[in-house]
């Protein structure tokens, strides 16, 4: 095993609040195709914001989500529907564990 | 280096049919995904099972292992005999990349795919992997923002192919205002790239450790207020924490248990700023004197108050 010397800090940014980006930064970002992202907002996985293709902005968190649905495609078979209901699952998991954690009383 | 026993890693029999091995696969795949499961362990046990799987899934593989395995166990210490592979044809479909496999398993598989690739003839270029990892932070680092090192093993090849566990440490900047849940994406800080393409990015997950206080979600803070019944009761201001130091709180009048009252803006800072939630929890004072249960006797006798009216009977 190697070990490097502390790497200088690199800027880092936080997805869920960074700037939006374009449809051909999401898919490199993501290093899939511009077809797979389009199929996922077809399917309600993703919601860019403006009307036409040409115009779609997505949210910085968005680079999460792709990969994440990527990563469900890949490793467990999923075609998009139901990738994109897994996602939703996902979600709702998420909001009722956050819930569930602040009404947890401390253990004293 | 031990032995792994594939077979029970997918909780199947020797026997098993490759449809069998498919199913099990399959199953545990959905059980402990890494996206889909949070436990801790849960991503090693994925792992285990993709290496299961990858041996066992593939018949040519299959069949080279069951002619090892006969006579090992599980956690055996395990030396993979010279030529043992001799005899048996691999298409060598898989086996991609880096990927994170066990020393047991490269002992065994790890030349095959790569023997190939090094005959590429023509000068490759490839971005570099991106790299997932977990950050474990306190909540002060995230209400004041932070500069923290942390570690990170990722395999990679190295001249001659073989795959070895590389440890950097990075200084990572904890940005102001970031909440668990929330990904940092740290730009080329992931694998380095092939040829003239740049390296992948890293990109962390941003957990919180406990705190002693208080309770998080998203922006908002939650902690437990203690009060007595009278203040509960009669209402009363009293002196409470927040991040950015004590304040006066005022606890109206007729106040009950469980109630969360919200000292606004006081939560995670940000351009909209989670609240402070105190939550009131209503502390019943001894009546381990003989003054307590006169008191106590008193009011039993002159409050009309019945808690289990709602009960029916």
């Amino acid at each position: 095993m190697t070990t490097d010397r502390p790497s200088s800090g690199s800027s880092s940014e936080i997805l869920e609040t960074s700037a939006t980006c374009t449809l051909d930064e999401l898919c490199t970002a993501c290093h899939v195709e511009t077809e797979w992202v389009t199929s996922l907002v077809n399917y309600g996985a993703i919601d860019p914001v403006g009307n036409e293709q040409a115009h779609w902005r997505f949210a910085g968190i968005a680079v999460v989500r792709v990969q994440r649905a990527k990563r469900l495609e890949r490793d467990l078979g999923l075609n998009l529907p139901g990738v994109a209901l897994a996602l939703d699952l996902l979600d709702k998991i998420d909001e009722l564990r956050s819930r569930l954690k602040v009404h947890e009383p401390f253990v004293s | 280096m031990e032995f792994k026993d594939y077979y029970k890693v997918l909780g199947l029999e020797r026997g098993a049919t490759q449809d069998q091995v498919k199913r099990a696969y399959r199953k545990l795949a959905r059980k402990y995904h890494p996206d889909l499961n949070k436990d801790a362990g849960a991503e090693s046990a994925f792992k285990e099972i993709g290496e299961a799987y990858e041996v066992l899934g593939d018949p040519e593989k299959r069949s080279a292992y069951d002619q090892l395995g006969k006579n090992w166990k599980g956690g055996e210490e395990f030396r993979a005999p010279p030529d043992w592979d001799a005899g048996f044809e691999f298409s060598g479909a898989s086996t991609e990349g880096t990927r994170d496999a066990s020393e047991f398993f490269e002992s065994l598989f790890g030349g095959m795919g790569r023997r190939r690739a090094s005959h590429g003839q023509a000068e490759f270029h490839a971005r570099g992997e991106d790299h997932h990892a977990k950050i474990l932070i306190s909540l002060q680092d995230a209400l004041n923002g932070a500069t923290r090192e942390i570690t990170l093993r990722a395999p990679e090849l190295d001249a001659q192919g073989h795959v070895v566990l590389r440890e950097r440490t990075l200084s990572v900047q904890i940005p102001k205002g970031v909440t668990e849940g929330q990904h940092i994406r740290l730009k080329g800080q992931g694998a380095p790239g092939v040829g003239r393409m740049p390296a992948g990015d890293l990109y962390l997950e941003v957990q919180f450790e406990p705190d002693s206080l208080y309770r998080v979600s998203g922006r908002d803070l939650y902690f437990d207020l203690p009060i007595t019944p009278w203040e509960a009761a009669l209402g009363a201001s009293v002196k409470v924490p927040t991040p950015a130091g004590s304040i006066m709180l005022k606890i109206p009048p007729e106040s009950f248990q469980g109630r969360e009252l919200r000292i606004k803006g006081r939560g995670i800072p940000a351009a909209e700023p989670g609240d402070l939630y105190a939550v009131l929890r209503i502390a019943l004072p001894p009546a381990g004197t003989e003054k307590a249960k006169k008191l106590y006797a008193d009011m039993a006798r002159e409050l009309p108050f019945d808690p289990r009216a709602k009960l029916g009977f």
